[in-house]
This record gives structure tokens, sequence and C-alpha cells, in this order.
């Protein structure tokens, strides 16, 4: 499809542009493997032979068991790894370290206690220079967009945890990346406040136009919020499934979240999913 | 809502049960003390060590109607030696907490020299500090110079370590978080590795200054005057029991204030601290 015409035409074998990077995928993962050594030396294969494109605009569920190596994928996406074969492009480059463009949302937050909510999410642009006003005025934006206007001068720690997770989308945002990664961001919060969350970061993901990488465990999580989910099994870590998702097509315009969760072909893809990942074994 | 007597009693009992604690220690001592069971030379009674304390403190006759007036005890008021030991531990803290800060930061930035010079502040930590005072006397010979770097050697590695720990120990994903916001390696460590690791250094500085005030008063018994230690020891050689009581009270309470006052300037400066 797209994503094959625009691999033929856009690369050479070794992934430098030819055309413009606007017509290259988000990301491109070829043959990609990781290994680890143990403390006893032995090796152990997180990952095995991972092939994938990430178009523009993807929202990118990936479900798998713990220990099936989301997370190593995630942080070689990230350029906190690098791959021990294989190689991973963001944007037709190959990835080197980290980069503002690719934005990470950690399962557990990692605000910086020492700075206001709003110093949070004015941290990347006075990294990279940006000026106090200019500053303050994205911030505002951002705290605006996710519901938490009101909490700039608070501390990250007087928040709640979907606050927390909340704000740490904030700051991400505020960076601008194209690629937003976010891994199990609503893990360990309530199923009230988890839906909250998943509806609020679908609307902000269709108004922001971002590629997202989403990693959970939770297969409705992956089926509500994703244009594709990936299944991935473990030892060793690899793709077992790649499916579209669109349940939204299926629905009238005016569908609300509860329509999704409650559509047949909704409960079709979750159980065919669920089916994928107990036939791995867990 | 009524506040009732009791209920504001009820509020208010943990501290009446420190008062309480106090007043009951007086009021035992002052018992045995009056009831003769132990001669006042062992045990003297409250009063004999105020007295001392406050003659500690001001110009009184030598004696009993005498003419000659003496100040203070050993050429000293009291507050002056205890401002002498204060101003040692002062000295010795900074320069510790300067070196301990700055080698502390480059051993945690540098596991490899971690690993090589680690066992050295390890070994000089486990060492008490008196064990190598002799050592020093003779580098340095028996002024304040000795006193000052034995403060620092006994200060500069408890620093060391909780700053290379903290360093050690800030969460990877915090660092991780700031170079995906587009920060540089070193505006990392500047403003994230480095704030991350504040609660473990004002620890190993609390630590420190305890450790540093128990060497000093030691310290002190060598040609301290003027030095609250030393007129500690000297009165007690001079058989001045109520002085000496005066002064082991002294030492006790400068030790929990400047435990207290470490305490309030690392929760000024760290308010989050158990908080994340």
């Amino acid at each position: 499809m797209e994503t094959r015409k625009t691999a033929t035409a856009g690369t050479t074998t070794d992934g430098q542009t030819l055309t413009s990077a606007r017509r290259e995928p988000a990301v491109r993962i070829e043959h990609v493997s990781k290994i680890y050594t143990t403390q006893q030396g032995e090796e152990v294969v997180a990952l095995q032979d991972i092939n994938l494109t990430i178009d523009r605009g993807d929202f990118i569920c990936v479900v798998g068991p713990s220990g099936c190596g989301k997370t190593t994928l995630l942080n070689m996406l990230a350029g906190y790894e690098k791959p021990s074969s294989g190689w991973i492009q963001a944007n037709a480059k190959q990835i080197d370290g980290a980069d503002p463009q690719r934005g990470v949302v950690f399962q557990k937050p990692t605000l910086y206690p020492w700075l206001t909510v709003k110093g949070n999410v004015e941290f990347g642009m006075r990294m990279q220079g940006k000026s106090r006003q200019e500053r303050s005025a994205i911030a505002d934006e951002f705290l605006e967009l996710v519901g938490l206007a009101d909490a700039g001068g608070r501390r990250p720690y007087e928040l709640s945890g979907g606050m927390q997770q909340r704000c740490q989308i904030a700051r991400v945002l505020a960076t601008d990346p194209e690629l937003i990664m976010m891994d199990e961001p609503y893990g360990a919060l309530d199923a009230l406040t988890r839906e909250n969350l998943q509806n609020e970061l679908l609307r902000i993901w269709r108004e922001r136009k971002k590629t997202v990488f989403f990693i959970t465990h939770s297969v409705d999580e992956a089926v509500f919020l994703g244009t594709r989910v990936i299944v991935m099994s473990k030892h060793p870590g690899t793709v077992v499934m790649d499916v579209p998702v669109d349940v939204a097509s299926t629905l009238p315009e005016d569908a609300t979240p509860e329509d999704i969760r409650s559509a047949p072909e909704f409960v079709r893809l979750c159980a065919q999913i669920t089916n994928k990942i107990y036939e791995q074994g867990m | 809502m009524k506040t009732t007597l009791s209920g504001r009693l009820h509020a208010h009992l943990p501290k009446l049960q420190v008062v309480f604690s106090i007043v009951l220690l007086l009021f035992v001592w002052w018992a045995v003390t009056a009831s003769n069971i132990v001669s006042a030379l062992y045990l003297p009674s409250p009063a004999a060590v105020w007295d001392a304390f406050v003659d500690a403190n001001t110009c009184h006759p030598i004696a009993e109607g005498s003419a000659r007036i003496v100040c203070g005890s050993q050429e000293y008021f009291l507050w002056q030696h205890l401002l002498m030991s204060l101003f040692r531990i002062a000295v010795g803290l900074v320069a510790a907490v300067a070196a301990g800060v700055l080698i502390g930061f480059v051993l945690g930035m540098m596991p490899i020299v971690n690993r090589i010079v680690s066992p050295y502040i390890n070994f000089l930590r486990m060492l008490p500090p008196l064990g190598y005072i002799g050592l020093l006397i003779v580098w340095f010979g028996i002024g304040d110079a000795t006193k000052i770097w034995l403060l620092f050697l006994a200060a500069f590695p408890p620093i060391t370590i909780s700053t290379v720990q903290g360093i050690e120990g800030v969460n990877r994903d915090r660092v991780n978080a700031a170079l995906s916001l587009g920060a540089s390696r070193v505006q990392a460590v500047l403003h994230v590795v480095l704030p991350s690791a504040l609660p473990s250094i004002m620890n190993g500085i609390r630590i420190a200054t305890g450790f540093a005030w128990t060497t000093v008063v030691a310290a002190e018994l060598n040609n301290g005057i003027p030095g609250i230690g030393a007129l500690a020891y000297l009165s007690g050689t001079q058989l001045d029991t109520p002085l000496t009581i005066a002064c082991i009270i002294v030492i006790g309470v400068a030790a929990v204030l400047l435990d207290w006052l470490i305490r309030a300037i690392t929760r000024l400066i760290i308010p989050w601290e158990g908080k994340d």
C-alpha cells in the first residue's frame, strides 16, 4: 500500500533520504533484534527480527504479556538503547540518541518535584532556549488542552495520579514532537480516570495529528485508542499479529466513546486479539 | 464547634509530655541530691549546676567575699567556649561540604574512578577520627589547624558517599525524560541529576554534622581552650562537677539544635523531599 510505495521511492539501502521526508513513514523498524547479556553471562533474546512501519498520524497500540520486549522496543525508538542488529529510522534518519522530535510519556510520571506543574511543562522549551514569554504562552495552551489550566502553580506531588499523567502529556506536547511514545501511561489508574484520560487522549490526537506509539496491557484500551494494534509474544519478543482497527467507521459520525466501546466491531476485535494473546500461552 | 478544655489538652499532649518528662527528671535529680544519698562531688544539685552555668557566663568574685573578680571559666565565658567549638565545626564542615559534594559528584558521574577511589574514602569513614589525630598533630601541630583538619576529615567521607549514592540513585527515566525534552547531557546533569541527588546530599551533611560535633568535643581534650569540650574535660579534672554537668548539657543541647538547624535548611531547600 502507501507504505510500500514510499519505501521503494523514498529511500536507498543505507537509509538516506532521496525525496522529501514528508512522504516517508514516521518510523521504520527493520530486522531489529536486541540481545542482553545477563550478569551470569547468558544471552537473552529480548526482541527478534522486528519489522514495523509506522505511518504519519498512526496510533499504534502494542499489546503483549510482560517480558515480550514492548518497553525495550520503546527504549530503542526513544534512543535510550541501541538495537543489537537491524536499524530504526525516524523521519528517514537513523535514530541516534534521544531527540525532542520523539517525546516519551513514562509509565510512572517523571515530573520534577522541584518545579511547579507549569515549570514542568516549560522544561523542554527552557532547555531549548525559548524566551520566557513564549514558554509561558505555550505552557498555558497545553495545560488548558489537558484540563490543568488551574493547576499550573501547584507542585506535581500535589496532583492525583491521573493529573500527573495529564501533566506529563502536556510537557511532551509542549516541545511539539512528531512521534509520542507512551509506556502503559494509564496502567496504575482507576477504571474511571482511565476512561476519561483515554477519551481525552483520543481528542488530543485528533486535534494535534501526532503519531502515537502506545504500549498497554489492556486489549480494550488498545482497540479503543489505536488505528492499528500490534500483538507481541515473548521468548523471544516477536510481532505475532498486526491488525488495523477502525471501529468508528462502522458507527455514525456522532458516536460517543461509550458507543465505540459497546459496538459489535469493538467487541469482535477485542475477542480476536485476546485469543491471539492466549494462543501464545502467557 | 466548642473547644473543650480536655480537647485542647489533647491537642497539646505531645508537647506537654515533653515538658512533663523534663520536670520529672529535674525532680528526681533534685530529690536524689536533697536526700544526700550521693555526695555532691559526684552529683551536684540542679541549683548548683545552674549557678555554675551562670557563673561561667558572667564576671564574679573568685570566692565568697573575695575582692578578686574572675570572668567566666578558664579565661573565657562559657558561651565563648561554645562559640569557638561551633566556629571550628563550621570551618571544617563548610570545607567538607565543598570538597565532599564536588568529589562525590565526580565519582558519581565516573563509575570507574569511583571504584578505584571509594575504598579509600570508605576506609577513612570507618576510622575513628581520634585514631589519627596523632598523625595530624605531627603534620599540623597542636593548634587549631589540627582540629579543623580533623573535623574536615571526619565530615568529608559521609558527605562524599551520600553524594555518590544520590547521583547513582537518580531515576533513569527522569534523566531520559529530560533528554527527550531536548536537554543536552550537561543540562540534564545540572537540571535533573543534581536536584534529584539533593535529598541524599543533605542527609549526608546531617550525618556528617553529628559526627563532627562528637569529634570536635573529643578533639578539644587536647589543648582545646577555648572550647566547650575542653571546658567540660578540664572542669572535671579540677573536680568542678557542677560546671562539668553544665557543659555536658550545653554540648547536648547544641547538638540537638545543630541537627534541628540542618533539618530546617533541608526543608527550606527541598520542600518536596519524601513527597514524590
